[in-house]
């Protein structure tokens, strides 16, 4: 018994003592007094590149173990750490490493546990290199504004737009979903699109934007919100037979994409599907599913795929080395750094104040961005309103066996009549 | 016509899956008295043993022999699990109240879920048969094979439990421990032995189902959300009947599909996904009925 209370007393010493560390670790100052924002230290990273140099410690909150988007998450995270990596190796930013390896933390894509962690880290680091999903990301948009805290999101919701603090690249759903209706109207002349989606600001905006396209065109819009779930897609496939649309706009994940043409096709559809980023996943090409996917489905995308040939996709692949299944959650962590090394340059080399809020004017004073091609340089540009800053054109590839990724491009960077046209004031989806 | 027929027999295709599972649910109920919250994660430990197993013996065989070969190997891996658990956690626990018991379940479903997943990894993993999404034409009528292969291993599932409890002497001692566990006990019977086999069946029973849901889309780590549906099929079925638990789980899978197919034409204010919530409201509709289920044995108290 004495034993156990002797245990119980050194795990709550040891309890104690971390929380101090932690306390310890972050919020310093820079040592000569110039720079002032939590996370930022004269100390060397841990195992630093460069010993000379002090750290730049960047949060990270993304889904890594039992979240629905995990397959995406884990590659995410690992693209980020080999960007920050590189750019240690060639020496930094302004006299700082940066770190993205200690705060790290699990959202389980929940936006309660979001929330939470990000309390644990805020105090810590100087800005997120990544926080996943978007309801998920909304539910700390106030903490974030309180602590004028900047972070590359992970997730392509239209709403980014309007939020200084949120650094987006690339375009969004809506115009994901306006392009794809445009392009299938000027190749296929259809005349009517269906979109079936997850409710919200992921499927919700992808969806809006389908309909906005729609009208511009004048052809049938029918939303079909479905639930996640292999088991739940009864009423969305359903609605695709009895409906026959010419053009399926899937917002989901990859499993329910499998399950809805695969499950469509078996009955007889022959329609077009156009998924959303988020919907592709290479795995799917191990299931039942890939004879129809082949031949029916398209998938829009942000930026080329993995295997695609840009001096950004090249230095991802020559970091990454030899990853086991190439995914294009690589390919968006990647693309998803360099507006925040952007951001550091500037405000490490400009005459901002040394502190978050510094940071954040430094944000939005970017015109162009140097994504080594993976994106055009003005797609970077923050400076002007958000209807002027909004990039506006998105790919399409095809499923193709032989690509790393499991897709290859049909069309580079399109904006179609729709997007070129439309005015955004707001959101697309606003729930 | 055909629609509705078709309709039908993808729900009793997913309904024979619902079956087996609620099956597993009854089986360590009837015998223990208490609710296996850990059957979601058994299942999904069968099912990802299935996907191991397939393509480790499926270059020697035909195709559907070694689908039904790799069922096998995770219905017997899955049971052997289940018996560690039984006698490791759930063992000690005899003569603590059901509610403790069933708590202690769901801590085994998060601790096996975990594990499971670790062996998933982060995408999907296919289990290997050769019948995918193809369908066949049976007099005009159009289903899909895995559909048909469904309902056929719930035919043999349920006719072997049907002689394992009429005719096996260890099927008796289970049909004695649920009546009544003292006078069983009395009488020579091993309760414990019991407890265990009742876990090992349903521990199999959940592999079998996880790997025939898996034909479609593989396995991943939310499958097991789906073993959730086979418990409005037991509470309609009637906790405790094994008759109920078959009939609860058809019932589920054929309302769920044709709402699916319906309910937007005759119904279109309930919304877009009325079908994820139509089991449950079948099992209110039911318990307004029969306060017990449909073939739920009444409790009767004498105060």
């Amino acid at each position: 018994m004495k034993l156990r209370r002797t245990g119980v007393l050194l795990a709550a010493l040891a309890l104690v003592a971390t929380g101090c560390r932690d306390s310890d670790d972050g919020g310093g100052g820079g040592g000569d007094g110039e720079i002032s924002a939590p996370g930022v230290t004269e100390e060397a990273c841990p195992d630093a590149v460069n010993e000379d140099n002090g750290c730049i410690y960047l949060g990270t909150i993304s889904d890594l173990t039992q979240g629905p988007f995990a397959p995406l998450g884990v590659p995410i995270t690992e693209a980020q750490e080999a960007f920050w990596a590189r750019v240690n190796e060639e020496g930094g930013i302004g006299g700082y490493d940066i770190n993205v390896t200690e705060y790290v933390r699990d959202n389980l894509y929940n936006p309660q546990t979001h929330k939470q962690v990000y309390g644990e880290i805020e105090g810590d680091v100087l800005a997120l290199a990544q926080t996943l999903g978007s309801p998920t990301t909304l539910a700390i948009l106030p903490d974030m504004e309180r602590d004028e805290m900047v972070g590359a999101p992970a997730s392509w919701t239209s709403l980014w737009a309007f939020e200084d603090a949120i650094l987006e690249s690339g375009t969004n759903y809506c115009v994901e979903g306006m392009n794809a209706v445009d392009y299938m109207v000027a190749e296929k002349d259809i005349s009517s699109v269906m979109a079936v989606h997850y409710p919200g600001d992921y499927g919700g905006d992808g969806a809006a934007g389908a309909e906005i396209a729609a009208e511009a065109n004048g052809i049938d819009f029918t939303g079909v919100e479905t639930a996640p779930g292999q088991e739940e897609q009864a009423g969305a496939i359903s609605a695709i037979l009895d409906a026959k649309p010419d053009l399926v706009i899937l917002g989901t994940a990859p499993t329910e994409t499998a399950v809805i043409v695969g499950q469509t096709a078996a009955q007889g559809f022959t329609g077009q599907f156009i998924g959303l980023g988020p919907t592709w996943n290479p795995a799917l090409l191990a299931t039942p599913a890939a004879p129809a996917l082949e031949a029916l489905y398209m998938q829009s995308g942000y930026w080329g795929p993995y295997g695609s040939d840009t001096p950004g996709h090249e230095a991802m692949r020559e970091a990454l080395g030899e990853v086991e299944q190439p995914n294009d959650g690589y390919t968006a962590g990647w693309a998803w750094s360099y507006p925040l090394k952007a951001a550091l340059e500037e405000w490490l080399a400009g005459d901002y104040d040394k502190d978050r809020a510094g940071l954040l004017e430094a944000v939005q004073s970017l015109e162009t961005i140097d994504y080594e091609g993976m994106l055009p340089e003005e797609a970077g540009n923050r400076s002007g309103e958000p209807d002027d800053n909004i990039f506006r054109a998105s790919v399409l590839s095809k499923v193709d066996k032989a690509a790393p990724s499991g897709v290859s491009l049909v069309q580079d960077f399109t904006v179609g009549p729709t997007a070129e046209e439309h005015t955004f004031e707001g959101a697309c989806f606003e729930g | 016509m055909t629609e509705l027929l078709e309709a039908v027999l993808r729900g009793l295709g997913t309904g024979s899956i619902y079956a087996m599972l609620a099956l597993a649910f009854v089986i360590v109920y009837k015998s223990t008295g208490v609710i296996n919250f850990a059957q979601p994660a058994m299942m999904l430990a069968g099912a990802t043993i299935a996907t191991y197993a397939g393509p480790a013996i499926g270059v020697v065989l035909f195709a559907s022999l070694s689908f039904f070969l790799s069922v096998g190997i995770a219905a017997l891996l899955t049971a052997l699990i289940a018996l560690v658990i039984e006698r490791a956690a759930i063992r000690p626990m005899v003569g603590r109240p059901a509610f403790v018991v069933a708590i202690i379940t769901i801590g085994i479903d998060i601790a096996v879920r975990v594990v499971a997943g670790g062996f998933i990894g982060l995408g999907a993993r296919p289990v290997p048969n050769p019948w995918g999404l193809d369908g066949v034409d049976l007099a005009g009528v159009r289903v899909q094979q895995r559909h048909l292969v469904s309902m056929a291993v719930l035919t043999v599932v349920v006719l072997a439990l049907l002689h394992f409890y009429r005719r096996t002497r260890y099927g008796l001692a289970m049909r004695a421990a649920a009546f009544d566990q003292e006078a069983a006990l009395t009488q020579g019977v091993n309760v414990g032995n019991v407890f265990a086999v009742s876990w090992a069946m349903a521990g199999a029973l959940a592999a079998v189902a996880g790997s025939l849901l898996a034909i479609s889309a593989g396995v991943d780590r939310r499958i097991w959300v789906v073993a959730l549906i086979a418990l409005p099929a037991i509470i309609l079925g009637g906790l405790d009947s094994l008759e109920g638990a078959v009939i609860g789980g058809l019932a589920v899978g054929v309302v769920q599909a044709l709402v699916g197919s319906y309910q937007r034409e005759v119904a279109p204010w309930l919304g877009d996904n009325f079908s994820v919530v139509a089991p449950y409201v079948l099992m209110l509709l039911v318990l307004l009925a029969k306060p017990y289920g449909i073939f739920g044995t009444p409790e009767v108290r004498r105060v």
